[in-house]
């Protein structure tokens, strides 16, 4: 490696974190900047700093570091369940709730909701059952040698059956029960915890991991089967891997903040612009991308208005104009 | 080294494929000719295991094709295909880099010793200077050449070409064919390919084989396999064999 | 006193009349006045009705309440299986059809075949009204108070209108504005500054409030939410950023509980014990309670109850002599004629649990 790419490397591991800091100056609740950066040391070191504002040590501990850490791993797994799963399917239009991920999620939400009630985190719920739906369409459509359609097809008729049975279970549940569902399938990170963090986060660095490990491989997979094929790979089995690491990442990302769009589909389309398309650098591009966009239009719903707003709205308002900003500057689709 | 194909089956919906019994030479280029529809790059794609065949169909040194693995078999056998088949635009080194998967496992990344092969390969076919362009910036005979690249940074033995000529004028026919029979000759690389000029195959060809409609009508040198009979029967059109300063030419 | 109620009859009609009927309105037809329902359509309301098909439960109650629950001809879906005072009052209902589903999904034939003479519908989806208007002889008019007092009013009115129990619907709606006035009084003279502020954790979730709720401002309190968003006529749901409410720090936050505690996703509880808000006085001195809230229907007797229960939270001293208990009764027997249908209602929300101090 020269030391240039060396340099844009570094950056983008880093600027997502730095982003994160930066953020941490956010929020409804104002907080002067010298009392934060006095909290922010008083959280690192807290002998040092013994009187901390408990409110101000509240806000940046309990509410803004877990959301926003939350927000920049589900920009990462999103946005790397994307760009592989297109590489995969070899059609830059694919994002990742293509399987159907998003409608298991959500049925699983319901149901939990429904059976176990307040109790039970939603969100276990949630991600089994995307994981299942992802499975149906394995084992429906995955023995299929020669082509990835009869996946992606088997996807779109997952996704209907769940929606029918999440409509099934809205019809007779309790209304009030299902509040919580509707709130929470809009797609936002107002409700994140810790207890978010800490359950759905290994999932989704293990999903992206792979996937990471994977990203030279999945240059071989966006050949043609027969290519890919003679090239040595077994495309079965390396095809299901790169679905069940990009489910992994993706279904643990919905089920904690609900269905949030375009990150799976702007992060990598960007990344590809400005760097080709060998996935050795898409994919490591294409988290860093997502994450600072993601912790980026979270800001922006936060920073404008004192109510939620649904951050899919801002991923759509930030992420469209730049995409189409992109393509007439550099005159060129994905390629 | 030596490839026989014993009782080769294939069929695809109302066409069938049958090879009762075939070899290949060795560092040999072997021409397999015929009208369309004769089923020529089925056979070809089946001589790679790249379509379901029947055990025992394909032996390679004796063992069962149907029973190597994935990457032993790409480290035996690669294939070249007409046009390559992937939407995405990845720089002409990149592109044949892919040709290493069979030497490194699913989670690895290509090593500096990967790369140098990849080189080795532009630099043989002569696309050294195209190394980071992206592939869709070339010409329809540098991308051919580009696939042969990718099929030599595999480092097989056994080259399979699927009508490596097609859609090029008659200079970069006469350049890929070149290679091509360079690639025998020197690399000592056992080559079969499916050519539909006759002419072509009669130049450069140490073998020929002759089919339609899914069987092998004749094999073996060009000289003995071809005869105007078999040539009328075959093409329903008269047509002489000459020798013109001392090469097979066909007139028609 | 007879003359006194017949003139106060006499002016609520006229005052009803006058909000219900607009000034450039040309009557249609014999015997039938022009209304404007919620959703601002001009509904052609018949003069009498005796078959009435309600699948708006806030106007089902009031029916019942004005003693003409056997004019209606068929139920929805939430008055059969969540509505907590109809089996109470008015068990009959259960017999009826069931003709609306979840979603507002009407059930077209039997709605023909049961042929009522009016139907009310609930405002939340707007389409409704008129997609079924165009398909039933029937008038459609979708109307919900929305929150607001005068409102629920003018809905008894019309009822009390279209069935000829006017002087009954009159008697309810001066008993409902006495019972408003006697809060009122009592907190007469109190500083303004000094009024309790309050965050609304409604729709079981901490983070969605409303942002005007009549029952809080008439028993004295201050909505902080209130102050985020012009006020628009009727309630209006947001969803705030946690944040918000830290900054507020309102004194008390009250928690929807209009429904089973076993399906409340948000508790007192819960709020105690949540993290993020520990640095809340509401939450350090335990000042958070529940209170019926509102969903998308009103009850009559149900409402001013919560006034006052929210009147004894805000001003324990003021209203010490808060029975929650037969107060409730009371309310739910001026309205329903029975008796003991709070007691039964407490039970099922666990309401001895709600008061504070």
């Amino acid at each position: 490696m020269t030391k240039r790419t060396g340099f844009w490397t570094l950056l983008a591991v880093l600027l997502p974190f730095l982003i994160l800091v930066l953020s941490l100056a956010i929020g409804s609740y104002r907080i002067p900047p010298k009392e934060l950066v006095h909290t922010v040391a008083g959280l690192i070191s807290p002998s040092r700093h013994p009187d901390l504002a408990p409110a101000f040590k509240d806000i940046l501990l309990h509410i803004r570091l877990p959301r926003l850490l939350l927000a920049l791993m589900i920009g990462a797994s999103l946005s790397l369940s994307g760009a592989s799963l297109q590489a995969l399917f070899k059609n830059p239009l694919v994002n990742e709730y293509i399987l159907g991920i998003s409608s298991g999620a959500g049925f699983g939400a319901a149901l939990s909701l429904v059976l176990a009630g307040r109790g039970f985190p939603p969100q276990v719920a949630a991600f089994g059952f995307a994981l299942l739906a992802v499975a149906a369409v394995l084992a429906i459509a995955g023995r299929s040698e020669s082509s990835v359609v009869p996946i992606l097809l088997t996807g779109v008729v997952v996704a209907a059956f769940f929606q029918a049975l999440l409509a099934l279970v809205v019809y007779f549940a309790s209304p009030y029960a299902l509040q919580t569902l509707f709130f929470w399938l809009m797609g936002n990170l107002a409700l994140a915890t810790w207890r978010d963090v800490v359950l759905a986060g290994p999932v989704m660095l293990a999903g992206s991991a792979c996937l990471f490990l994977l990203r030279w491989r999945l240059n071989v997979l966006s050949m043609s089967e027969t290519e890919a094929r003679s090239l040595g790979v077994h495309v079965r089995r390396e095809k299901i891997l790169v679905i069940l690491a990009a489910t992994l990442a993706s279904a643990a990302a919905t089920s904690v903040a609900g269905i949030i769009g375009w990150v799976g589909l702007i992060g990598p389309h960007l990344v590809r612009m400005a760097v080709g398309a060998d996935n050795r650098k898409v994919i490591p591009l294409a988290a860093s991308c997502g994450a600072c966009f993601l912790l980026l239009a979270d800001d922006a719903a936060r920073m404008i208005m004192s109510f939620e707003i649904p951050v899919g709205i801002f991923t759509s308002i930030l992420g469209i104009p730049v995409f189409v900003y992109l393509l007439a500057k550099t005159k060129k689709v994905w390629l | 080294m030596s490839i026989r194909v014993r009782r080769l089956a294939f069929d695809y919906k109302d066409f069938g494929l049958r090879v009762a019994a075939i070899g290949f030479e060795t560092s040999r280029l072997t021409a397999v000719v015929g009208p369309n529809g004769a089923g020529k790059t089925t056979f070809l794609k089946c001589l790679g295991s790249l379509l379901p065949i029947p055990a025992g169909a394909v032996l390679i040194d004796d063992r069962d094709l149907v029973r190597f693995k994935s990457r032993e078999r790409a480290r035996r056998i690669a294939f070249v295909p007409q046009e390559h088949g992937s939407i995405f635009n990845y720089a002409v080194l990149d592109f044949v880099l892919l040709g290493r998967a069979a030497h490194l496992g699913v989670l690895a990344t290509p090593s500096a010793e990967d790369e140098r092969a990849a080189r080795t390969a532009l630099d043989y076919v002569g696309l050294r200077a195209f190394a980071a362009r992206p592939i869709s910036q070339l010409s329809s005979g540098e991308r051919r050449l580009a696939l042969i690249a990718r099929s030599l940074a595999q480092e097989t033995d056994i080259l399979l070409m699927d009508e490596p000529t097609t859609f090029l004028d008659m200079r970069h026919e006469v350049e890929i064919l070149d290679l091509i029979h360079k690639l025998s000759r020197e690399a000592g690389k056992t080559i079969v390919c499916t050519l539909h000029s006759l002419d072509l195959a009669l130049k450069y060809a140490d073998a020929m084989v002759f089919m339609k409609d899914g069987a092998v009508l004749a094999a073996g040198p060009p000289g003995t396999v071809l005869s105007e009979a078999l040539l009328e029967t075959v093409y329903g059109i008269p047509i002489r064999i000459r020798t013109v300063d001392g090469r097979i030419v066909l007139l028609r | 006193m007879n003359e006194i109620r017949r003139k106060a009859a006499g002016s609520a009609v006229w005052l009803a009349a006058l909000l219900l009927v607009p000034p450039t309105a040309a009557p249609a037809g014999q015997g039938s006045r022009t209304v404007i329902d919620s959703l601002g359509r001009t509904v052609a309301v018949p003069a009498r009705a005796e078959r009435i098909l309600s699948l708006q439960p806030e106007l089902s109650r009031i029916l019942v309440a004005l003693g003409a629950g056997e004019r209606l001809v068929g139920v929805d879906y939430f008055l059969r299986r969540f509505d907590h005072v109809i089996p109470l009052v008015f068990p009959k209902a259960f017999e009826l059809p069931l003709v609306s589903r979840v979603g507002e999904d009407v059930n077209l034939e039997l709605v023909l075949k049961l042929n009522p003479d009016i139907i009310f519908v609930s405002p939340s989806e707007a389409w409704l009204a008129d997609s079924l208007q165009r398909k039933v002889p029937a008038p459609v008019a979708a109307f919900s108070s929305l929150g607001r007092f005068e409102s629920l009013f003018q809905e008894m009115d019309l009822i009390g209108n279209l069935i000829g129990r006017r002087d009954r619907a009159a008697e309810l709606v001066h008993f409902a504005r006495a019972e408003l006035r006697a809060i009122g009084n009592r907190l007469v003279g109190l500083d303004p500054g000094g009024r309790p502020r309050v965050y609304l954790a409604f729709y079981s979730s901490l983070l969605r409030t409303n942002t005007s709720y009549e029952p809080v401002t008439a028993s004295g309190g201050l909505n902080v939410a209130g102050t985020i968003l012009p006020f628009a006529l009727g309630t209006k749901e947001a969803a705030v950023n946690i944040e918000q409410i830290l900054s507020w720090d309102p004194d008390l936050i009250l928690i929807q509980g209009n429904f089973l505690p076993a399906e409340r996703a948000v508790t007192v509880e819960s709020v105690l014990g949540d993290i993020r808000l520990r640095s809340l006085r509401a939450a350090r001195d335990r000042r958070v309670a529940y209170t019926f809230g509102f969903w998308y229907w009103w009850d009559p007797a149900q409402v001013l109850l919560e006034t006052r229960y929210l009147a004894r939270l805000f001003y324990p001293r003021l209203f010490a002599d808060f029975d929650f208990e037969a107060e409730g009764n009371r309310l739910y027997r001026a309205f329903y004629g029975a008796d003991g249908v709070f007691s039964s209602i407490s039970k099922t929300l666990k309401c001895e649990e709600w008061i504070l101090d």
